[in-house]
């Protein structure tokens, strides 16, 4: 139980890679507050879902693109649970789309959900983190910001964003006694990449992965609750791949596919 | 709390921020000229002070609490040169300021330049009373 006594807010977890989070923190001890924009009930099931298991979690409604709302998101979670230690942005949303077809919202939307709800969140949380000097920061970024990938402009710039972010903000925040670190899936079967999945269930893509299949949302939740306890004392300003092997290969992997 | 209470808060919180030995901190180091403060060394500073005392300053606080509410265009001439009542207004928060030395010469620019540890503890020592 590596983060009895803390306290983690988890934003965009009603679902996926959030929803995964949000559990496996609680599972090492973790009271979370499960942030969620619209769904409600999925909250609310994760929710029960802690609380099944002896665990301890609050839906808390914000929409962490606009900044008012992640403050109030930020300090109902130090109110409702008693604290905050540990603050995994989550939250992202897709508009793929070829820049030939892509509107101007479509970047902007998905800027200030993805790199936005990440600011905001962060300085709503670094004056409380800075205060106790101690806190953890994870992102949950994408191999997406390091590589290239067609009708996925915006959304790479939108996690190249965070990833830069991430690591401007470990070295301010160091000093603090705040750690501050991202994660990058690779390819992850979620909602947000079910169009890229729609065609032949992923086999195309699976066949250009070196471990041959996607991140599951635990493969991330486990990666994240690593970098969020105790284990990942010295480690701040890192971007972790969970992808598979595919950023560690050369394009031209094989011969042929 | 005495200001002998405050002042061994801020002095460790001082030298702790800034990573040097205690003997090199004294009440009359200047923090940014001497001591070579930047902004993120005052953030951590006061930090620090709010952690070991619980008395909270923004760091934007500081130069507000400097300039005592007297509008900008009143504090500096046109050149940005502290005027005569900016000056009087320094003396209070900066004793040790030589106002007549200073007279015409100082820049607003270099004005925090002057703000001693000691003076930070007569900041917080006022914060502090505020508080309880």
């Amino acid at each position: 139980m590596d983060l009895e006594g803390r306290v983690a807010l988890v934003t965009g977890a009603s679902r996926g890679i959030g929803r995964a989070t949000a559990l496996r923190l609680a599972s090492e001890g973790a009271a979370v507050g499960v942030n969620y924009r619209s769904n409600q009930q999925l909250a609310q099931d994760v929710v029960a879902e802690i609380e099944a298991a002896n665990g301890r979690a609050v839906a808390i409604q914000g929409d962490v693109s606009d900044y008012q709302q992640a403050q109030e998101v930020v300090a109902k979670t130090v109110a409702d649970l008693g604290g905050l230690h540990v603050l995994v942005n989550n939250a992202g949303i897709a508009r793929d789309a070829l820049i030939f077809n892509m509107e101007p919202e479509d970047w902007l939307d998905v800027m200030k959900v993805n790199f936005g709800a990440v600011f905001n969140c962060t300085k709503s949380a670094l004056p409380h983190f800075a205060g106790q000097r101690d806190g953890v920061i994870v992102n949950v970024s994408s191999m997406m910001g390091e590589r290239g990938w067609t009708g996925e402009s915006n959304y790479a710039a939108s996690k190249g964003a965070i990833n830069a972010f991430t690591r401007c903000c470990a070295i301010e925040t160091a000093r603090f006694g705040i750690r501050v670190n991202a994660v990058l899936p690779g390819f992850s079967p979620t909602d947000l990449v079910s169009e890229l999945l729609d065609k032949d269930g992923g086999k195309s893509i699976k066949r250009q992965i070196p471990m041959r299949g996607f991140a599951g949302v635990d493969d991330v939740a486990d990666a994240v609750a690593f970098l969020a306890g105790p284990r990942s004392g010295y480690i701040t300003g890192s971007l972790l791949p969970l992808d598979g092997g595919v950023g560690a290969q050369l394009g031209l992997g094989r011969t042929s596919w | 709390m005495t200001k002998e209470e405050i002042y061994g808060a801020v002095h460790p919180a001082v030298a702790e921020a800034l990573g040097l030995d205690a003997d090199e901190v004294t009440a009359e180091s200047t923090l940014m000229d001497e001591l070579g403060a930047e902004s993120i060394d005052l953030l951590d500073i006061l930090f620090r002070i709010e952690r070991a005392i619980g008395v909270k300053i923004q760091a934007a606080d500081l130069s507000e609490y400097v300039q005592g509410g007297i509008p900008d265009e009143e504090f500096g001439d046109e050149n940005d040169i502290i005027t005569a009542k900016g000056l009087a207004q320094l003396k209070k928060v900066m004793p040790q300021l030589d106002v007549e030395a200073l007279s015409g010469k100082l820049a607003a620019e270099n004005v925090m330049g002057y703000f001693t540890v000691e003076n930070l503890v007569t900041l917080v020592a006022e914060r502090a009373a505020v508080t309880v």
